[in-house]
Order: structure tokens, then sequence, then C-alpha cells
């Protein structure tokens, strides 16, 4: 028989970080994935300033538009990966086997986010010095390092959505409808293609269900000049949705059946 | 009537493997060696404490009744056999007793603990496989074993997963992702995912399931040897040629269970065919105990003279079992 080694109780943050590493081990070894992961944001931001140059758009207007549109992009991005993988491990039925042997939902959601959260800081920089190089950003670093912050807060908080919906469908084929239904509202009501205040009062409070109109808000300012905190309710609600719907996620991870 | 010639056949290829199946040819005044095969010891009631205690057990997916007022007793050190055809509800009662399932009704014991008020504490000491290899393909089998043995124990585990890939013969293949092993290379991955954390309870849903025969032999040795140890397995099947390696068997059938008993006494329930033969033609008939049965019989005939072969076979318990099933209201199939 095994006989017991030396081993000590698992903490919730050892047990987090052996679902962070083992996922992180499992989004490298996958190279076809990776490889499109890191490059899909790229073409896409290449090609919206293809679009900008062809229609001679106004530098200024530009800039307005497409810093938050590449925030856009890496919500887009990580929301759509972390949307397929915890169904997948439900329908693999490994979820089922974390459980049993002792992980928690806080710690499977939590240990997620961490190995994903690698993938999206990649993905959110790459993104900003490719706006940079493309778009030649008269920001200095201050404002480079704060924008980045912004879009790195926004993937945190679309791969917490990610998570939640695949909580919420069964099977992989349910995660798909799910996906307009983020990502489209957050497109049009979040700013980025007309001011929040010209939409009507329903449309407003999508608006402000959507975490890429805190984004927005904050970008916005960072373009115009101003600091992180000058819209500081925006700036807070973004770690605070994040927080929210980690919790949330959490919470609605299914164990029992 | 005449006995199809395939009903006796096969019966000695089996014979080594499964003591259950015997063929015994003596003359009339040769009684002693009959007396001798009525009472096949396979396996032995050991445990003495419950390890395992299911009271009324009751388990519904909306209209389907997946589990209907079960009832079991599993002794500690012991190996207890769930047999049944296809969809009966061994997994559901499996996953029931590792708190993957809440009972609509009735009582669940796993070492004294509840595991649906604290499947904490009860997958402390309990280790479960799941019917398929439920693993990451793309990390190696120790990666995979490694990986949820973190979710029972951190510090120096290392051993334990080497000790673990070592139960199941996995140590040349340590290092290959799983997606690069057999299906039954991969049922020993999972096992030793199951009993890496020492678990004092094992749970195996059809552990030897897409097995070749050879390694299933090994599989039951060593689950012999971990009963031995103190260690209580209750394993689901539905190969009835395994049930010989129990302690106990319940059959479970369509969320009931149908029978529980020892394997020896199961297979005594079955009875056994007499056939004797007189020079001209055989007559056979079914007896419960042969002990008892064949002297009447014999007296019936008057202990003819021309009686030359007495031929018992015992049934075997695939027989017993599907004879249950029958019982039951026909066969399930799938």
């Amino acid at each position: 028989m095994v006989s017991s080694s030396v081993t000590e109780a698992p903490t919730p943050a050892s047990r987090t970080g052996a679902i962070g590493r083992r996922v992180l081990r499992q989004i490298i070894r996958d190279r076809r994935f990776l490889v499109t992961a890191l490059v899909a944001p790229l073409l896409i931001v290449f090609f919206v300033e293809t679009l900008f140059d062809a229609a001679g758009t106004p530098d200024a207007v530009t800039t307005r538009f497409v810093v938050p549109f590449g925030a856009y992009i890496v919500h887009f991005a990580t929301f759509i990966l972390t949307a397929i993988v915890l169904v997948r491990e439900r329908v693999a039925e490994t979820l089922e086997r974390m459980f049993v042997n002792g992980y928690r939902q806080l710690e499977i959601v939590s240990g997620y986010l961490v190995g994903y959260t690698v993938l999206a800081t990649v993905v959110s920089l790459n993104v900003l010095i490719e706006l940079q190089l493309l778009f030649d950003l008269d920001y200095g670093l201050g404002r480079l390092a704060a924008t980045y912050l912004v879009i790195w807060l926004l993937a945190v908080i679309s791969m917490a959505i990610g998570i939640l919906v695949s909580n919420v469908a069964r099977t992989e084929g349910q995660v798909i409808p799910f996906i307009p239904l983020v990502i489209v509202p957050s497109f049009l009501f979040s700013g980025l293609v007309v001011a929040v205040d010209q939409l009507p009062g329903w449309g407003q409070v999508i608006s402000r269900i959507s975490p890429m109109y805190y984004a927005n808000n904050v970008i916005q300012e960072l373009v115009a000049g101003n600091t992180l905190t000058t819209d500081l309710v925006s700036f807070i609600a973004l770690p605070v949705y994040a927080g929210v719907v980690l919790l949330l996620a959490a919470l609605t991870l299914r164990e029992q059946t | 009537m005449p006995v199809p010639a395939g009903r006796w056949k096969g019966v000695d290829g089996a014979s080594l493997l499964n003591p259950s199946v015997w063929i015994a040819t003596v003359l009339p005044q040769q009684w002693g060696p009959l007396s001798l095969l009525a009472g096949i010891p396979v396996g032995k009631s050991r445990g003495v404490r419950s390890a395992i205690s299911a009271r009324g057990l009751t388990k519904r997916f909306g209209d389907v009744v997946a589990l209907d007022r079960v009832d079991l007793e599993v002794g500690e050190g012991s190996i207890y056999g769930l047999v049944g055809p296809n969809g009966a509800g061994k997994t559901t009662l499996i996953r029931t007793l590792v708190g993957a399932v809440k009972p609509d009704e009735g009582s669940v014991s796993v070492a004294g603990v509840d595991p649906s008020a604290d499947k904490r504490q009860v997958r402390s000491f309990v280790g479960y496989m799941p019917q398929r290899s439920v693993l990451y393909s793309d990390l190696t089998a120790r990666e995979n074993v490694a990986f949820f043995l973190r979710g029972h124990s951190r510090g120096n585990a290392d051993d334990a997963v080497e000790q673990a890939l070592d139960f199941a013969s996995l140590d040349q293949f340590a290092n290959r992702q799983v997606h690069t092993l057999s299906g039954g290379m991969q049922q020993r991955v999972s096992l030793s995912v199951a009993m890496a954390h020492s678990p004092n309870v094992l749970l195996l849903d059809e552990p030897t399931a897409g097995i070749d025969p050879e390694l299933r032999h090994v599989f039951w040795e060593g689950f012999r040897e971990l009963a031995q140890s103190g260690v209580t397995l209750f394993i689901t099947t539905h190969q009835m040629d395994e049930v010989v390696h129990c302690d106990r068997v319940a059959l479970l059938r369509r969320g009931k269970v149908l029978a529980e008993a020892t394997p020896s006494d199961l297979l005594a329930s079955g009875g056994a065919l007499v056939r004797i033969g007189n020079g001209e033609g055989a007559a056979e008939q079914r007896v419960a105990d042969v002990v008892v049965d064949l002297p009447r019989i014999l007296h019936g005939n008057g202990l003819d003279p021309a009686i030359d072969r007495i031929e018992v076979r015992y049934s075997t318990l695939e027989e017993v079992i599907l004879g249950l099933v029958e019982r039951d209201g026909g066969s399930d199939s799938g």
C-alpha cells in the first residue's frame, strides 16, 4: 500500500497556485492555440489601422477611437478564451475530479484566472506596443503605463466574465450564443461608437453593465491628457467589477448534481 | 431433453481461472468428491466494522429512478463488488458515496461521515476513480497524478506520486503525455490519481474496463493487497467473472439491489445441473443442492446398474446473475 509521505495540509493559495501552473503549462503546450491567441488581436488592430488610413481619418479622431478599440480587442479575445475552458472541463469531467480531489470553487476560478492572466498580460502588452508603433501615440511612459493598467484590468474582468458564462452553459455549444451577447453590447453601448448620454435610458443601463464602459471612460481621460484618477469612479469600478464577477463565478460553479 | 453442446463446452478452458465452473465425473459409489466441491471457497467476508453503509438510498433524475431504496453494508478492509447491466445505477451509487451526487432520500455513510453533508472530510480519505479515465490529456501521467494530489496535500508529495505510479506499473510511461497512452494505460494513470493520497476507501468505477486479461489479473492482485493492508475497495463492474475476486457482491438493476451475498453463496444459490447417463442416453435435472439432491435422484433411479456416468455442472456466476436479472423481468441490453 502507498504509505503516507511527508505532506502538509494544502492552503487555498497553494491549490490556486497549482491550478494556475497547470493551466499555464497546458497553454504553453498547445502551440497552435498560443500562437493564435497572440497573433489574432495584433492582426485585428492592424486591420483597423488600415481602415483608418484608407478613410483618411484625422489623427485626433483616430486616437480617441483606436486606443479604446485596442482595449476592446483585448476584452473580446480574453473573454472568448476563457468562456470555453471551464465548460470544457465540465464536459470532460475533470472539473468534478478536481472537486473530488479537494479543490474548491474559488480556488478553481482564481486558479484559472491566474493562469490566463499571464496570457492576457502578454496580449495586452502586445496590443499596446502595436498601437504605439502604428499610431505613434505621443503619451510618454507614465500615460502609456496607465493605459496598460486599464487594458490589463479589463482583460482580467473579461476572463472572469468568460468563466461566469461557462458556468451557466452545460455544453461547449451552449457557450456560443453568449459570445455575441457579451461582445456586441460592449462595442455598441460603451461609448466607443456613440456617446453614452445620447443613448436611450435602457441603453445607458446596458452601458453601465458592460466593463468596456468604465474602461473607455478612463481611457478617454488618458487620451485627453488627464490622469487615471480624473474619472475616479470609473477607475475604481474596474477592480470592483473584477472582484464581483470573480465571486459570482465562484458561487455559480456547480459541483453537485 | 438433450443438452445443447455449447453449454457443456467452454467449461474446461475457463475452469482454471474461474473456480465457479466444475465438471465432476464419478461412479455411483464415489460420493466423496462431490461433497467437497459443494462448498467452494471464494473469498471470505472479513470486514468487521462497516466502512460504507447505505440505508434506503434513493436518487431520481427527473422521472428516472436511478437508485431505489438501496441498502448496503461494506466491511472495512474488504472488497465489495457492485455488478449490474449498464444503466443499473452503479455510477450514480458510487458518485453518491463521494458526495458528487446528493441523494433524494435515505442515508449514506462512508467511514461514519455523510458524504453529502461533509464531502470535504469524506474526500480526504476516499479515493475515486471515475468510469472514464478523466485526465488532462496534454499533461504527462506524472503531472496528472501530481496535480490532483495537490488538492489534498502540499509540500513534499513526490514520494506519494512515485508510489502511486509504481502501483499501476507506470514508471516507464510516467513522462508521456496522456493522449499518447493506450486506453488501458490511461486507466492505470486514472487509478494512480485515485490512490495517490493514500485513501482508506477506494471507490473504483469499472477500473478494469478496456484492460487486457493479463493486466486485469495484476489489478485484482493489487486490489487484494490493498484490502489486506486495511483499505476498503468498492468496485463496480459489468464483467461478471470478476465477481469471484470480491468478498461480497451486490447485484444492482434499475436502481434496485436484486441480490446481496458472498460470491460463494451467490454461486450456491444457482444450484447445479446433474446429468445421468446409462449407456443409451442421458437424463438431466437441475438441483438446488447437489449433496442433498444427488442421493435422492440416484434412489429415484433405483441405483440402476446401467448408470455409467454422472456429470455435475455447477451454475456459473454469470448464469446465476443472468437468472436473477431474468426473474426480475427480462434482460437489459447495452
